[in-house]
């Protein structure tokens, strides 16, 4: 774990975004937006939207309703392929389907204003964010625990790791809670879940 | 507030603030599933919202058991039932005039999270500006999911429970893992109420949720 923490801290690269769009149009009008702040790769359909994708890639823009492989069904392959990256649906009408069980952890409706978009592919990268935090403070607190069942409560007092591992995990603790606002809103509390479970090994 | 000292008679739960989460822990046969739903009960007298994520009975069992631990039928209980079983379509139902989510297993986090998000959806537009929650039990998660992944379930569950203003309580037979496992797993949590059992009688302790922890009670 801690490998690819300092990976990611020597990666100086912005974001990948992946827009999976048939309209060029559209598709050119999100990379005008997307551009400046970062790297985005065009797909024109689901076909290649996948062979585009990677482990680089941190957020996928992805357009419903496409020829040939549907956006429904490029989300079940990323799923599959349990790529570490986001899915952000893009739909020309207002769901009339369950969001929550749908398998993608945000959705946008057409025609997407530049603000939208900017705070979707934000939220989602922060979401990211969070579970790298989450990452760490479990690291920590296997960490504590190890000690804890080890020495007694006497040697932990003057143990100077533990110490300063107890100061590591409060901070943790407290950006958990705040920076990113915790875990809020369905849609996030869902998300979140989601990568548990596909990041999980079952037993 | 939360006040928990009608069925626990210590002064350490008697003001439990909204969005705390609190594991109960002890070996089995010692009453942690019955002090649990004991707690939701006693909020469901006084109007609030209850949620039982339940990974061994029955929805049906569930709803019947509580009705009898409420005493009356006027209360608002959603179930979210994850056995391995029983989860068909719908999986959203109404039974005895309460809510039910099936889950299909244990291990499915996205679908508990589901249930549980649908649950609080359908309490709070029912009226219940409060609630608790009960989830029983950790152990049998830990036999389909690893520790890393229930301990982070557990934080970001109690990081939603916060956000709603609910109580939740959390089970765990302590028997039944390593040291390692129940510590790591209780920092999940703000507080901790253990039960044992000795020479016939059981006790029980709170940590976490005053400055020190209560002596050893008789529950």
């Amino acid at each position: 774990m801690a490998n690819r923490g300092v990976e990611e801290m020597s990666e100086d690269s912005a974001p990948v975004v992946l827009i999976v769009e048939d309209e060029p149009d559209v598709a050119e009008t999100y990379n005008l937006w997307l551009a400046d702040s970062y790297e985005v790769r065009l797909a024109e359909d689901g076909d290649e939207g996948l062979e585009l994708l990677d482990d680089d890639v941190d957020v996928v823009l992805l357009d419903r309703m496409m020829p040939g492989l549907s956006g429904d069904e490029v989300l079940e392959r990323i799923r599959e392929g349990e790529y570490d990256c986001r899915v952000a649906m893009v739909t020309a009408v207002e769901p009339d389907f369950d969001i929550m069980e749908m398998g993608f952890d945000a959705y946008l409706n057409k025609p997407i204003r530049s603000d939208e978009l900017h705070e979707t592919v934000e939220s989602l990268l922060e979401r990211s964010a969070y579970d790298d935090l989450l990452q760490d403070y479990y690291s920590l607190i296997e960490k504590q625990a190890t000690l804890e069942t080890t020495k007694s409560n006497a040697e932990l007092a003057e143990n100077e790791e533990f110490v300063r591992l107890e100061e590591q995990i409060q901070r943790l603790r407290d950006e958990l809670a705040g920076t990113f606002g915790g875990v809020e809103d369905d849609e996030e509390f869902i998300a979140t879940l989601r990568d548990l479970n596909d990041g999980g090994d079952l037993t | 507030m939360y006040d928990l000292s009608t069925v626990l008679e210590t002064d350490a739960v008697k003001a439990i603030g909204p969005g705390t989460s609190v594991l109960i822990a002890g070996p089995a046969m010692t009453g942690k599933e019955q002090l649990a739903l004991d707690i939701l009960a006693d909020g469901s007298r006084d109007g609030e919202g209850a949620v039982i994520v339940t990974t061994n009975d029955q929805a049906e069992t569930v709803i019947d058991d509580y009705r009898s631990r409420v005493g009356t039928d006027e209360f608002a209980l959603a179930v979210v039932d994850c056995r391995n079983e029983g989860a068909g379509d719908p999986k959203t139902q109404s039974l005895d005039g309460q809510f039910v989510h099936h889950v299909s297993s244990p291990a499915d986090l996205t679908g508990i999270g589901i249930g549980i998000t649908k649950a609080l959806q359908r309490l709070h537009g029912g009226g219940a500006e409060r609630g608790r929650m009960a989830l029983i039990s950790l152990s049998t998660m830990l036999t389909y999911t690893d520790r890393e992944t229930v301990f982070k379930f557990c934080h970001v569950l109690s990081s939603r429970l916060d956000a709603a203003g609910y109580l939740g309580v959390f089970t765990i037979d302590s028997g039944a893992h390593d040291e390692q496992t129940l510590q790591v797993l209780k920092q999940a949590f703000d507080g901790l109420i253990e039960i044992r059992e000795t020479e016939g009688e059981r006790q029980v302790r709170v940590r976490g949720l005053t400055d020190t922890p209560t002596a050893w009670a008789v529950l």
